[in-house]
């Protein structure tokens, strides 16, 4: 990690060596006491935390996105829905009575980036997943002022129109293994399959998901729609997956607590 | 700008824009049917201009006069004003996203005018376009003066500054298209990321060899801040940013932290984007042209050193005070709300040593906007770091995060201190550049100090009483022990703060609008005048070329 | 590589402390270094008059402003 940080200013140092200006020493002795000053600290607190064995709880069937919850996690990115929403609840008693049992350093284990957030315009969402149905999920993504008049929410229609593109999820299932998440080269071979059969009930390609992302795997037709998938099908396939990736934090946290 | 350019110096440049148009060509080329497609395009565009502003001027007449004996200040008068048009068009986006929150239907039918995909643009817009010109263009002139040197090539500091705007562009450009990598203030994709190291590490090595060709004994410590802005921005920068693309011809990526590690490395990088680049970069800004300014020396130099490195060391430990109450391990915590309150020492420290500078010169301070506009920003330096300091006290955080409280601290922050003390400089630094008496309305300046003042007081006014009510209303019980307000009611109790909001960013955005103008109409019409006598200077004899304000 | 997250935990809780203790007196020591002193007062003082170019070798009477 330390390397990491200093790599790029080798060379630097090298060029800067090498160049017989007057009074370099004094400005690069400078430059070497901020970055010592600097970086240290952050090394400090960061690095502990990558011994990451004893930092993230041990949870055998923490379960992964499927690519239709990915790419609906793609889509939540992409329209900032995190600007607004947390998906961190806190420690706090009126949180966990409001939200649900706090959230644990796991659920988010493969979450690259985490959605943490760091501003609640609209409510927690770590979650929300089957706390309403589906059909609420879209109406309420079409035009949220539609069910709740107080809302300032943006309305996300097109989403519903949008077929879902799905010939770059491969790519972005390796590029997620490569950075840690566990998925298989079967996983990452019929990513376009899966994410079609997520949304597709009762066709080969559903039992397909089901067998590769474990029964439990919500398979629906999340936007009510039997024609097409769209965007609007991985959002709230994203969306009810939230806080249901494993149940570590119900089991764990009985009773709301102080 | 041509003109202080030799022949050869316009073929290098030539070389490097051509370059880059291909570099924009193949990415367009690669990304066809994603939005890094559109990219290409931009990036062929942007160097495709370039190129030909250079191969206009190819053969027109070369510098005759030894450009040793002067400063080169091109690169400055066109970073000031692309720091004013980034400060109009970011603060207009901040005040349309304000407007959406507080009448949500305020936007177009496209995906793109959503608040999701323009906040950041708002945000990248002042802070990087407004704020990273700023700091680029004054860094320019103050690392020339304070080392009586002219830097070292013609080229560089065009690259950085232009390169820099690429950057933005594409950034910005990248959010209403859906690019982002959803970390906030490191929104943009991995090869605008990869760009900006570039751009970077070019600043850098135009800095170190600026100052290597000094004529002073001693650096001047506002480039001790300029230059820990920089190295630590990098550092920053690149370990946050790594990510994996997906594909090499799509812009999406994937971080290579997940969960609470990337968490941490979010915070420590957001944090720390407000400490080395928000805070450093303008107090380099602040012990330069305040005691300009002021014709007086800066009150203790020695406090300056030790509030440097005070800064310097404490800021980067806070960010974890993001994080209380989360998973994030307990002692992490407290680590970063220990030094959170320890950093208030350094930063008040500085925001004394700019009062007390100006202690005796409050006359100047009464009749001189824009000495009144570097003592206000100091004003704010001091609360708004107080208030950091407060707020990341665990209990008081328990409160105020998620609420409008943290957004009403940033702007506080940001437009009490950050653009205040960059106006300050602009109005200070633009009769300077151009060489011309005075700016040419300082009835304006007036103006816009009043309105950006109170833009900030009711921003930041109506914030502080939208976050607390929020805060308060999200952990009220009834006396039964169940929560007494849905999230609905308190989000219907903030209407009116947005409303109030909305308009103090109004406020703020005009007076943007007359720097603007004001900065333009002095380029066009104030009359030259030799650059020594256009300046407040130490002489006692002189009178100070300030208007007197009435 | 066979750092436990104790020990580095451990490490992390103490060193900062050590740390800044060091780095605030290597600090103050040069700031309040007494024969660093006029250099300081002529810094602070040199950017009141840096107007007028680049510093030149000395070549006669007409060291212009531009």
């Amino acid at each position: 990690m330390f390397k990491t940080i200093l790599k790029p200013f080798a060379k630097l140092f090298d060029f800067q060596a090498r160049t017989h200006y007057r009074m370099e020493r004094h400005s690069m002795a400078l430059t070497a006491g901020i970055i010592v000053a600097a970086s240290i600290g952050g090394f400090v607190e960061i690095a502990p935390l990558f011994s990451i064995d004893d930092t993230v709880e041990d949870v055998p069937d923490m379960r992964i996105y499927t690519p239709l919850e990915q790419a609906g996690r793609d889509i939540y990115i992409r329209e900032g829905c995190y600007a607004c929403h947390s998906q961190m609840i806190r420690s706090l008693r009126d949180e966990v009575e409001r939200y649900g049992p706090y959230s644990l350093a796991v659920e988010s284990k493969y979450d690259h980036p985490m959605l943490w957030g760091s501003k609640r315009t609209g409510p927690d969402l770590a979650r929300v997943g089957d706390k309403f149905s589906d059909d609420w999920q879209v109406r309420h993504l079409v035009n949220p002022r539609n069910l709740v008049p107080e809302s300032v929410m943006p309305q996300y229609a097109f989403l519903l129109e949008t077929e879902l593109k799905t010939s770059d999820m491969p790519g972005r299932l390796a590029a997620l293994r490569a950075v840690g998440v566990p998925y298989t080269d079967e996983m990452i071979e019929n990513a376009e399959n899966d994410m079609k059969g997520q949304a597709r009930p009762e066709t080969e390609a559903a039992d397909a998901v089901m067998d590769r992302y474990g029964d439990d795997t919500a398979v629906r037709f999340f936007d009510g729609r039997r024609d097409r998938v769209t965007e609007m099908d991985a959002v709230v396939a994203y969306l009810q997956i939230l806080g249901n990736l494993t149940d570590l934090a119900q089991t764990s946290q009985p009773q709301a607590e102080e | 700008m041509m003109s202080n350019l030799t022949g050869a110096e316009r073929t290098t440049a030539m070389t490097i824009a051509g370059f880059g148009a291909l570099i924009g060509l193949a990415m367009a080329a690669a990304g066809h049917g994603d939005p890094m497609g559109v990219h290409g395009w931009i990036v062929l565009a942007f160097f495709g201009v370039l190129f030909f502003i250079v191969a206009s001027a190819l053969y027109s007449p070369e510098p005759v006069e030894d450009r040793a004996l002067s400063y080169y200040d091109d690169p400055t008068k066109v970073g000031i004003i692309l720091a004013l048009i980034w400060a109009v068009v970011g603060m207009f986006m901040g005040v349309w996203v304000a407007s959406q929150l507080a009448w949500p239907d305020l936007r177009f039918e496209g995906a793109w005018s959503g608040f999701g995909r323009l906040r950041p643009v708002h945000t990248s817009g002042v802070i990087f376009g407004f704020g990273g010109n700023a700091l680029i263009a004054t860094s320019y002139h103050i690392m020339q003066r304070t080392s009586r040197a002219r830097m070292p090539g013609q080229i560089s500091p065009w690259f950085v500054l232009l390169g820099f705007n690429l950057f933005c562009i594409l950034a910005a450009s990248g959010y209403v298209m859906g690019v982002t990598q959803s970390k906030e203030y490191a929104e943009a994709e991995w090869y605008a990321d990869i760009w900006l190291v570039v751009v970077w590490v070019v600043y850098f090595i135009l800095y170190m060899r600026t100052l290597s060709r000094r004529n002073e004994p001693h650096i001047y410590v506002a480039n001790w801040y300029y230059l820990s802005f920089i190295l630590v921005v990098a550092i920053l920068h690149i370990v946050n940013n790594l990510a994996v693309p997906a594909s090499w011809t799509g812009a999406k990526s994937y971080s290579l932290f997940s969960g609470v590690q990337d968490a941490m490395t979010q915070w420590w990088y957001g944090h720390n984007a407000v400490a080395f680049f928000l805070t450093t970069g303008f107090l380099g800004m602040l012990y330069y042209f305040l005691p300009k300014r002021a014709g007086r020396p800066i009150y203790s130099y020695r406090l300056s050193i030790l509030s440097f490195w005070g800064i310097v060391f404490f800021y980067i430990w806070v960010g974890s005070h993001h994080l209380h109450y989360t998973a994030l391990p307990h002692w992490v915590q407290t680590l970063g709300m220990t030094f959170s309150v320890m950093l208030l020492v350094p930063s008040w420290a500085s925001a004394g040593n700019a009062l007390m500078t100006l202690n005796g010169a409050w006359g100047k301070v009464r009749d001189d906007a824009t000495l009144r506009f570097m003592m206000m920003a100091a004003v704010f330096y001091g609360l708004s770091t107080f208030e950091g300091s407060f707020m990341a006290i665990r209990p008081v955080n328990g409160l105020s995060h998620y609420t409008d409280w943290t957004v009403g601290h940033v702007h506080a922050g940001a437009m009490g201190w950050v653009a205040l003390i960059t106006f300050g400089s602009i109005y200070a630094l633009t009769p300077v550049l151009w060489r011309r008496e005075t700016m040419y309305s300082w009835k304006a300046v007036e103006w816009h100090f009043w309105l950006a003042l109170s833009g900030t007081v009711i921003y930041v006014f109506s914030m502080w009483n939208s976050g607390i009510i929020q805060g308060l209303m999200w952990r009220t019980y009834t006396e039964t022990g169940t929560l007494k307000f849905s999230f609905v009611d308190s989000l219907v109790a903030m209407h009116p703060y947005y409303i109030a909001r909305a308009f103090g960013g109004l406020l703020f955005l005009t007076g943007a609008c007359i720097c603007l103008w004001n900065v333009v109409m002095t380029i066009l019409h104030v009359p030259q005048k030799a650059p020594e006598l256009d300046y407040p200077t130490s002489s006692e004899a002189m009178e100070p070329a300030l208007p007197a304000a009435e | 590589m066979d750092i436990s997250h104790e020990w580095f935990v451990g490490f992390s809780k103490s060193f900062g402390l050590f740390y800044l203790i060091a780095l605030s007196i290597g600090i103050t020591a040069y700031a309040y270094w007494p024969s660093l002193g006029g250099r300081f007062d002529r810094a602070a003082k040199s950017i009141l008059d840096d107007e007028d170019g680049p510093a030149q070798e000395i070549k006669s009477e007409d060291t212009p402003c531009r």
